[in-house]
């Protein structure tokens, strides 16, 4: 681990990336059964050492391992947690349907599920660090079918007890950077929500000796600010660009003080954010003098995953500029 | 136990695509205008499949499906001259997205939407079928678009209001019997009550061109908070209709302190977003509760939200146990 981390306005991803072609190949033998689990982690290999070779070119300091084994957020998961079965297509947009799956039994951790591609993405990272991401237990079973709880609140708890597993083979496998992904809870912004994820939050990182991250993206999150304040988390990583930074005012109103996930990259635009408009929005929270800019992560506002490959690398290329420029102007770089 | 209460049942509103309409819609967006009578011939026949459900399950009136809508707003925004559509975002509390309307002038309509689709199933149903029509309310129109037109979202509120009275009136007069209109933004967490009672405003210039016709609004996804709900009273519907599943005893309580101000009260008991079948007696016990709090002469049962989110062969089964348990209950308390 030769690599040292800038002093201030460090510069990292969400997690995914688009998928590379050696991926959807991979994706498809093992759902056809043409390979085994371990096979299928080894042939996307290839696709995580592009994703790498990107973001090294782009200069970003903590990456992730590109999120290439996963077609879906829940559904690769789902597919590797016992109680879990396939499910029936569901609508997400237009024509866009993905197979939502079914709780069926009682919930249980099956061993590993991304340890794999983790270690394999730390290997290559010429020393930088990798984030651990996984997908967070309330967005898990909101975006599944539940035929045995009954009750969102225990299964969020219990789905929370299974991802601890998960996230104590991380840490002991060397993990420092811990992230889950909680997209679902923007869309309930009500305190008795912010509770259940709080207690399931509690059950997965109590004790974890590692960075402990919550990302959380596109919704009225100003509602539930207070209490994502009180969250067991050393970061919130936050989405600003697409709604414009107006969480700002919020953030400083409420006394913001954890580290914060800031988000400067559209990942729903296709136009490539130019260097000075970057360090204009890294200005406006420097200027609202909310955080130290020590306390002040750069990265997208949430996954690449649904850009072209050349699109993403670019405005990853910018952003690592624009931190960098930045800090130049506050005297933490020559 | 003898009931002074009529029960009926109906499903909220639409109902998922069958695996053959999806390859149909994608084989249209890969070959363009080839695969088009293809599509209408599947969405034609799959239509007939839903109604045929929702007779058999003996519901009230029947929906088409909107099984061809992408969303509950794109068929209106897409015939509507001065609106374009754009990028997506989330519907409420769902993992569903809609495309964003953007309204770039005052908006008129290139066709209309309701009246051809209600005069297909007006050809093919016997007269005794009561044909239910439904669009989404103005309020939730407005605040899930954009509003580039230089008016205020009021001006644009009344706007959208008047258009789809049109569809309305057209609607009728084509043979629809019963209109609801969904206004799930009522029950938002941005919802404001100086907002509701202008909204409310605008929802009765939609049930003012349904003229004999039935009049539902549909509040699906939460409940309204109680500053918010004294507004919706104000609503010139004969039946609100309200989300039990979501929040069972706000719902309960908001009925108890609040009333239904001489509506008839739509009960959204059979939860239209997870595949889970309700067992009889919870739903049996969940209508006790309700009627203790509801004095009016006729309840409408229905599923908590349309019926597009879980898979098609569920829905199917949700409709039936909607029509089986409201019989059961009902014959229960006649006897």
């Amino acid at each position: 681990m030769g690599y040292q981390l800038p002093k201030a306005l460090i510069t990292t991803v969400v997690g995914s990336y688009p998928k590379m072609p050696e991926a959807e190949e991979a994706i498809r033998k093992r759902k056809r059964g043409e390979i085994s689990e371990e096979e299928f982690h080894e042939a996307v290999k290839p696709a995580i050492k592009a994703v790498i070779s990107d973001y090294l070119d782009a200069g970003i300091d903590i990456l992730s391992d590109g999120e290439q084994s996963r077609e879906d957020m829940v559904v690769y998961f789902a597919e590797r947690i016992k109680g879990y079965e396939e499910g029936d297509w569901v609508r997400i947009f237009d024509n866009t349907y993905f197979r939502k799956p079914v709780i069926v039994s009682k919930l249980q951790y099956a061993g590993p599920m991304a340890i794999a591609d983790w270690k394999y993405a730390q290997s290559i990272s010429q020393g930088r660090p990798v984030k651990a991401i996984i997908t967070g237990p309330y967005t898990m079973i909101d975006w599944s079918f539940d035929l045995v709880y009954g009750d969102r609140r225990e299964a969020v708890i219990e789905m929370a007890k299974v991802l601890r597993k998960e996230l104590e083979e991380f840490v002991k496998h060397g993990a420092r950077y811990i992230q889950v992904d909680e997209p679902a809870f923007s869309t309930r912004p009500y305190p008795e929500e912010a509770e259940i994820l709080r207690e399931a939050l509690e059950i997965l990182f109590k004790g974890l000796d590692a960075k402990k991250i919550i990302h959380i993206c596109f919704g009225r999150i100003e509602k539930v600010l207070p209490y994502i304040l009180d969250f067991p988390v050393d970061q919130v990583d936050l989405e600003m660009k697409n709604s414009n930074f107006r969480l700002l005012p919020y953030l400083k109103e409420y006394g913001f003080d954890k580290e914060l996930g800031y988000g400067v990259i559209d990942v729903h635009s296709l136009r490539v954010e130019t260097v000075e408009e970057i360090k204009e929005d890294i200005r406006r929270i420097l200027t609202l003098d909310i955080l130290p800019p020590e306390k002040i992560y750069i990265d997208p506002d949430c996954g690449l995953k649904r850009l072209p490959r050349e699109i993403a690398k670019a405005k990853l290329r910018n952003m690592v500029q624009a931190a960098k420029e930045v800090r130049r102007e506050l005297g933490y770089e020559d | 136990m003898v009931f002074d209460v009529e029960f009926i049942a109906d499903v909220l509103g639409g109902y998922p695509r069958s695996a053959r309409l999806r390859k149909a819609l994608r084989k249209l967006e890969e070959e363009g205008e080839a695969g088009l009578a293809e599509v209408q011939r599947v969405v034609y026949e799959d239509m007939l499949v839903v109604v045929g459900v929702q007779l058999g399950a003996g519901m009230y009136s029947v929906v088409d499906g909107m099984l061809d809508w992408h969303d509950p707003l794109r068929p209106f925004a897409e015939a509507w001259r001065g609106v374009y559509i754009d990028g997506l975002l989330r519907w409420f509390d769902n993992n569903f997205f809609y495309r964003i309307p953007v309204f770039v002038e005052e908006p008129d309509p290139k066709r209309f939407v309701l009246a051809p689709r209600v005069k297909t199933l007006r050809s093919i149903l016997p007269d005794w079928a009561r044909i239910r029509v439904v669009v989404p309310g103005p309020y939730t129109f407005t605040k899930l678009s954009k509003n580039r037109t230089g008016r205020n979202d009021r001006e644009l509120m009344e706007i959208i209001a008047r258009l789809l009275a049109e569809e309305v009136r057209r609607a009728v007069e084509a043979g629809a019997s019963v209109v609801q209109v969904d206004e799930p933004m009522f029950a938002d967490v941005d919802a404001k009550p100086d907002e509701a009672s202008e909204a409310v405003e605008a929802v009765n210039i939609v049930f003012k061109a349904a003229g004999n016709a039935e009049t539902r609004l549909a509040i699906p996804y939460n409940v309204p908070s109680p500053d918010i709900y004294e507004r919706i009273l104000d609503v010139k519907a004969k039946t609100i209709i309200l989300d039990f599943v979501d929040a069972f005893e706000r719902g309960l309580k908001l009925v108890r302190e609040k009333g239904v101000g001489g509506h008839e009260l739509g009960a959204g008991v059979i939860e239209a977003r997870n595949i889970y079948i309700e067992p009889y007696e919870r739903f049996a016990s969940q209508l006790n509760a309700i009627k203790s709090v509801y004095r009016g002469d006729r309840l409408l049962v229905t599923t908590s939200a349309w019926l597009d989110l879980i898979p098609f062969h569920y829905a199917v089964e949700k409709t039936r146990i909607l029509g089986h348990y409201t019989t059961r209950y009902a014959s229960a308390g006649a006897r």
